[in-house]
């Protein structure tokens, strides 16, 4: 029986929304439902995907895991560790990678690695060995002392990636992995993801591109409005049809049309 | 050894930009120049002449007009008949200040010997007599007890230069100092996003808050070091004269200024990365950190016109940096004062660390809408 790494149980996430929140998204109610009662397991050696559009829950749901957010009620466990318990185990055994954690543009590639290992509490020696293995990977070791600030989107998005897994995490969350790449670095970016998969590392990344789920992912959830809408392996969810055309029966099955 | 890492971190991004560093000595610059400047046009080239009244006979007459003869200035002594008349005439101004000591002042030397300096603290030469006085009698030892008495009321009480004005624009210029690199340490690192990425490592959040704080209180202090040195240098050309003939007791009396001002540092620091870190960017950090500014300016100012002010002013965070200071700058040393004054800005600084390792757990703090 495979491994289950990441459980997510029932989990639930709600957000205060201010007066004018209220009146742009013309609506009485004083909390938005980010997340409801979502559960989802991801095994070792898999990638699971979280797919729907957008404000449908994807991005709570990961910052729950990577105890950026706390859960109004529900529980996830990653390698046994409780997200609401065990914060500081779960982020030693997680790397977290989205768009909205920065660098510091002052800082260059090379001192921001060994920066981010020992906030993960690595020996020096360790961290070096991951900088030599990593950075010859995503090809870094070209710009390592060049400041961040003056890095192109490809090479941020390669340092940003070698820096959420230097702790070599046993999970690895990518919120929109590809978003903004060229098509060299989104191939060097799903490249690591399949490696990383062989590895035996459990991926779990949200996005609402239908071919990058194809391409990668062995189980896929979807979810509309912070409920999980279906969830299988890609074959056992899409049948006969495509994950678009799935995407979109479920869509319209749940919330009419699409607009 | 996270700790030690976050710290280096700060010390990283100030010391590998020229730019932060010469903001950080620059203030220094201007207040010599600017104080210099002020000093020169403010006091004249004339030679003083002063007058003063004294009754009783003591050696330190003479030392004191040894300094003044070292200013370029006169004194003359007059015998002390009718103390009535003599407060007058200091009062019209025609006389600078009345001198008393008491009967065999050599001899009785701490057995029960004190001297009364009368002056119009308004006046300039009035204020200029009086510290090379008090300098002089604390370079004797203080074995008797100096009194010092204005002859205004206190409405028309001047602010005593050295002693009321100096430590409050120090302070001044010391928050100023941290606010610069707090405000972009916190702030700016919570505006870029750049502050979540540490927190999403198993970096303990009182780490986080601990190693900013202690990195940028040792920053802040070289502005404050910076801002000392530039106000000890001026402070000659400012006052209209100088106290080297003491043999640098002006000097030693400088020094003990700082660790007052020091203690107080982390806690000017905690204080205003406190308010970064409930901000949503630098410019509304900026905004509240100004507020915080005029108020602390307004607190300080009373305690330059309010004089003897109570011994419960140790328990006012700052404040109690700034009346040790004048104490200081007064002739006395307040021990009491400062150790009690520097333990609780200590303690004022963890509580306000503790504070902010709690507010960085805040998801509405952190990442509120």
């Amino acid at each position: 029986m495979e491994e289950v790494i990441v459980r997510a149980e029932e989990l639930c996430k709600t957000f205060p929304l201010s007066r004018k929140q209220r009146r742009l998204e013309k609506t009485t109610a004083k909390k938005k439902v980010a997340v409801d009662g979502l559960s989802f397991t991801a095994k070792r050696g898999e990638i699971y995907g979280l797919l729907g559009p957008n404000g449908a829950g994807k991005t709570t749901t990961l910052r729950m895991l990577s105890t950026l957010l706390e859960p109004d009620s529900g529980d996830a466990t990653v390698l046994g560790h409780s997200i609401r318990k065990e914060k500081a185990a779960v982020r030693d055994c997680l790397g977290f990678m989205t768009s909205e954690l920065k660098l510091e543009k002052f800082f260059t590639p090379d001192y921001l690695f060994d920066f981010f290992g020992t906030m993960h509490g690595m020996e020096k020696d360790r961290i070096a060995e991951r900088k030599r293995e990593l950075f010859s990977r995503f090809g870094v070791n070209s710009f390592a002392g060049v400041k961040v600030g003056d890095l192109s989107t490809g090479m941020l998005q390669k340092v940003s990636l070698v820096i959420a897994i230097v702790h070599d995490p046993d999970v690895v969350v990518f919120d929109e992995p590809t978003n903004g790449l060229d098509v060299l670095t989104a191939r060097v970016v799903t490249d690591f993801l399949e490696e990383l998969r062989a590895m035996g590392k459990s991926i779990i990344l949200s996005t609402h591109i239908f071919s990058l789920v194809e391409k990668l992912c062995d189980r896929v959830g979807i979810i509309i409005d912070g409920r999980m809408a279906a969830e299988g392996a890609l074959g056992e969810l899409c049948g006969e049809l495509s994950l678009e055309e799935r995407f979109f029966k479920i869509y319209r099955d749940l919330k009419g049309d699409i607009l | 050894m996270k700790l030690l890492g976050l710290m280096k971190k700060e010390f990283h991004r100030f010391f590998h930009d020229p730019r932060l560093v010469i903001s950080m000595l620059l203030p220094g610059v201007f207040i010599f120049v600017l104080y210099t400047f002020m000093g020169s046009v403010l006091h004249s080239e004339e030679a003083r002449e002063l007058r003063v009244y004294r009754a009783g006979e003591s050696v330190c007459t003479t030392v004191i007009e040894q300094v003044i003869a070292e200013n370029g200035d006169k004194i003359e002594w007059l015998l002390l008949e009718n103390e009535e008349e003599a407060r007058a005439e200091v009062e019209e101004g025609t006389a600078t200040a009345i001198l008393k000591f008491t009967e065999n002042f050599d001899s009785s030397l701490g057995n029960g010997a004190g001297v009364n300096i009368i002056y119009d603290s308004a006046s300039e030469d009035g204020s200029y007599f009086y510290a090379i006085a008090t300098s002089v009698f604390h370079k004797v030892g203080m074995l008797f007890d100096v009194t010092a008495e204005t002859v205004k009321d206190s409405s028309q009480m001047g602010v005593d230069l050295m002693t009321g004005l100096l430590p409050f624009v120090f302070v001044c210029f010391v928050f100023t100092a941290c606010m610069s690199v707090t405000l972009e340490s916190v702030a700016g690192e919570k505006e870029r996003g750049t502050l979540a990425t540490v927190l999403v490592t198993s970096a303990k959040r009182s780490d986080v808050a601990l190693g900013k704080v202690l990195a940028l209180s040792c920053i802040s202090m070289i502005g404050a070091l910076s801002s000392f040195l530039g106000l000890a240098g001026s402070m000659p050309k400012l006052m209209g004269f100088s106290l080297e003939f003491l043999g640098g007791y002006s000097a030693w009396s400088y020094l003990l200024l700082l660790p007052p001002i020091l203690c107080a540092v982390p806690l000017i620091v905690a204080a205003i990365a406190t308010v970064s870190t409930l901000s949503r960017s630098v410019k509304e950090a900026s905004a509240y950190t100004s507020v915080f500014m005029v108020v602390m300016m307004v607190v300080s100012l009373v305690t330059a016109f309010v004089p003897h002010i109570g011994d419960w002013v140790v328990a006012i965070p700052v404040l109690n940096a700034i009346v040790g200071m004048q104490g200081i700058l007064a002739g006395e040393l307040p021990v009491w004062q400062c150790l009690v004054g520097a333990g609780l800005n200590v303690l004022y600084t963890a509580v306000l660390v503790l504070l902010i390792a709690k507010m960085l757990t805040s998801e509405r703090i952190m990442f509120g809408r």
